[in-house]
């Protein structure tokens, strides 16, 4: 029997689909194993705290990865790949499963950006830390998931068009560091990596709790939290069936002095709505996406867009664009089903789109949203059963950003040698000429419907600050500013998105965080 | 008008139309097919008009019937309210009264002809109305999500998976996963 698999069959183990109704204790219950909570729960356990992790989807490894989209997308995804915005304007890739998104992302790692960091001091009244408490913590998560930057010469072709593209236009661009050891540049990151050398949360750190003691209770579904005057009393929650749909009919309820919620944002954000914790508003609230769109390009020679390393070279060329929404550039991953759906038209028009997919470059804008009066994000709701919604509207400014990101991935798609550039318009939008960028781009509709937008990276809904008329939890500690017990250490406290892929900025802030709180044991 | 609306208000409007002008809209949406194993989300009614639209949209060779049981099996993760929109899109796409006054057809798209059927598509797609675009948007891309998650839709389009158990024979021992590199 694996390492991994030795650790799922551990007696701190309990599959909720197999199991009767649970009345669990711990000093501390961490809800959620992703990126915020695996860390918190090796950071506590290992300093000797009782801790008690919940998850909503499966326990799965690397011999459950088999490449193939039918089985990680109902497996693996939040609502089987098909969560979306409330209006279904913007497609929501979010993971579900021991080690939460983190198993599906594409490895790409970036510390927060030091000027985010003093934005969120000046702006929101993040005052508990300053990005030099955040160093060591990342130092110490760099060397586990082994983060490194990749050397120039492994860019698959699909980054090395957009390395080279930025290059010709003189725009900065950079080599990406991935948290991968020993990768075989298989290219499906985004499906569950097959051969563990993606280092994510379920092969380090939620391993990492579970040899330091803690237990993890899996397709466990935190329902509310019960709270008594300024403290959460206990947890409640539906165990699900081993396809992570259904209500076994039992229930988990879990007592302990701490709870922490990191669901991540639109989960962690609906679990304390389901429990009546709203502060006026403000929970839920500025939830941010960096909405994305995509440019595909077509080239002479080929591409292969699928093989190798999804994602390897990135540009910040356009981060800060003054009174202009900024965006970043990256390549996007390339599987049959997410292409299938992405591209436009229906029968030949779509099959005449993916018939070119060997000598396809596939690009993304990716809109950092928050920093804008006009583009302040969305709202988490509940819908009657209690399943989370976000009501994200796409404002004119935000439109007019992801039309002038279209017109740059086009251009630097053909300063890298594309004889054609298409969006992922419906009907299709096709540039055959640079000099036809400005002209056909300008021309082209932005709007719901027309266009297809999509995130992967989801911010914000538990904003932190240390203005308890406009924060969710303290900056100090990730405490509720009411609830004494009640921490949330997840990606739903960032007041504002990144400008960079969460997950290490996660990572770093949840290290922090739970080290305070074990001194505090 | 949001999505919600739209979808209760076109159902309750094609009620009243339905009252209004008699058989028109009681003309019934056409058997194309029939369901291989018990549907979980959608509605037998559904089913048809999802196996009519699929035909139309997904590549030719594929088994529009195999789509559409992998879309309900797809939708089982969706939370209650999206199956209940769900098939509250799929009988506003059938329904011929608001299709008249959308389209100007007079019958349901299960009745329609291939080309009839291919310009419902266009005026959905190209709609004014914001929820009609996301809602064949929707359909359009649930679809082909699922068709191309079967490897026989590959070799045209010139993908070539890697096969898994190539790849299990090479990779490296995982016992070394949970430890520091």
């Amino acid at each position: 029997m694996t390492k991994l698999a030795l650790v799922r069959a551990s007696k701190n183990v309990v599959d909720g689909s197999t199991s009767g109704d649970l009345d669990l204790k711990a000093e501390v219950c961490v809800v959620g194993t992703g990126a915020g909570g695996a860390v918190t729960a090796a950071v506590l356990a290992e300093a000797g705290l009782d801790v008690l992790m919940l998850e909503e989807g499966g326990y799965y490894t690397s011999d459950d990865f088999t490449m193939r989209e039918k089985d990680s997308l109902p497996h693996l995804y939040q609502e089987g790949g098909a969560r979306a915005t409330k209006d279904l304007a913007i497609s929501i890739l979010q993971g579900r499963a021991v080690g939460g998104t983190t198993v599906v992302n594409w490895t790409t790692c970036f510390r927060t950006p030091e000027d985010v960091v003093a934005h969120w001091r000046d702006a929101h009244d993040v005052k508990g830390f300053a990005y030099a408490d955040l160093v060591p913590h990342w130092e110490a998560i760099e060397k586990r998931l082994a983060i490194a930057q990749v050397d120039e010469s492994t860019l698959n072709a699909n980054n090395r068009k957009l390395f080279d593209g930025c290059k010709k236009l003189g725009w900065s661009v950079e080599t990406l560091r991935r948290n991968v050891h020993a990768c075989m540049q298989t290219g499906y990151c985004g499906l569950g990596c097959p051969v563990n050398a993606k280092r994510s949360m379920l092969v380090t750190m939620v391993p990492d709790a579970i040899d330091a003691g803690a237990r993890l209770v899996f397709r466990a579904r935190a329902d509310r939290l019960e709270r008594r005057g300024n403290a959460i009393t206990k947890l409640e929650a539906t165990l699900l069936d081993s396809a992570g749909i259904a209500p076994t009919g039992k229930k988990l309820t879990v007592t302990a002095k701490r709870f922490v919620m990191s669901g991540g944002a639109i989960n962690s954000p609906a679990l304390l709505l389901r429990s009546g914790i709203d502060d006026e508003g403000r929970v839920g609230a500025r939830t941010f996406l960096h909405p994305a769109v995509g440019s595909a390009a077509v080239y002479d020679d080929d591409v292969f867009p699928y093989a190798g390393a999804p994602q390897s070279a990135a540009s910040h060329h356009f981060a800060h664009r003054g009174g202009e929404v900024g965006f970043f550039l990256e390549a996007s991953a390339w599987y049959p089903s997410l292409m299938g759906g992405a591209a436009p038209g229906f029968g030949g028009e779509h099959l005449a789109f993916l018939k070119d997919t060997n000598k396809t470059a596939v690009h993304v804008a990716i809109a950092i949203d928050g920093f804008h009066d006009e583009v302040a994000g969305g709202r988490v709701g509940l819908r009657p059963s209690g399943a989370p919604v976000l009501d994200y509207p796409i404002s004119a400014h935000l439109w007019r950003a992801l039309r002038f990101a279209h017109k740059r991935m086009a251009e630097l798609q053909f300063a890298s040698g594309a004889k054609e550039v298409r969006t992922l318009h419906d009907p299709g939008v096709v540039v055959r000429a640079p000099g036809d960028v400005d002209r056909v781009l300008d021309a082209a509709p932005f709007a719901i419907g027309r266009v297809p937008v999509f995130t992967a990276h989801q911010m914000g809904g538990c904003a932190m600050g240390d203005d308890r008329a406009r924060a969710v939890v303290r900056s100090e500690d990730l405490r509720h500013h009411a609830i004494e017990n009640l921490y949330v250490i997840d990606g739903s406290v960032f007041p504002t998105s990144l400008g960079v892929n969460p997950q290490e900025s996660i990572y770093g802030l949840a290290r922090l965080m739970a080290t305070r709180l074990a001194a505090r044991k | 008008m949001n999505r919600r609306t739209f979808l209760r208000r076109g159902m309750a409007g094609g009620a009243v139309l339905i009252l209004g002008a008699g058989g028109l809209a009681a003309i019934p949406t056409k058997d194309v097919a029939t369901p291989t194993r018990a549907l979980v989300v959608l509605s037998k009614r559904s089913f048809q008009v999802l196996v009519a639209f699929a035909t139309r949209v997904l590549p030719w060779g594929s088994d529009a019937v195999k789509v559409v049981h992998g879309v309900d099996d797809m939708l089982r993760c969706a939370p209650s309210e999206a199956h209940r929109d769900f098939n509250d899109l799929l009988g506003l796409f059938e329904n011929a009264l608001p299709g008249l006054i959308f389209d100007g057809r007079v019958l349901p798209f299960t009745r329609l002809s291939p080309a009839a059927q291919d310009a419902v598509l266009r005026h959905w797609r190209d709609s004014r109305v914001e929820v009609r675009r996301t809602g064949y948007q929707a359909l359009r891309r649930i679809c082909l999500a699922v068709a191309y998650t079967d490897e026989a839709l590959w070799p045209p389009i010139g993908y070539t998976a890697r096969p898994v158990d190539s790849l299990r024979a090479i990779a490296y021992d995982d016992s070394k996963a949970g430890v520091a590199p």
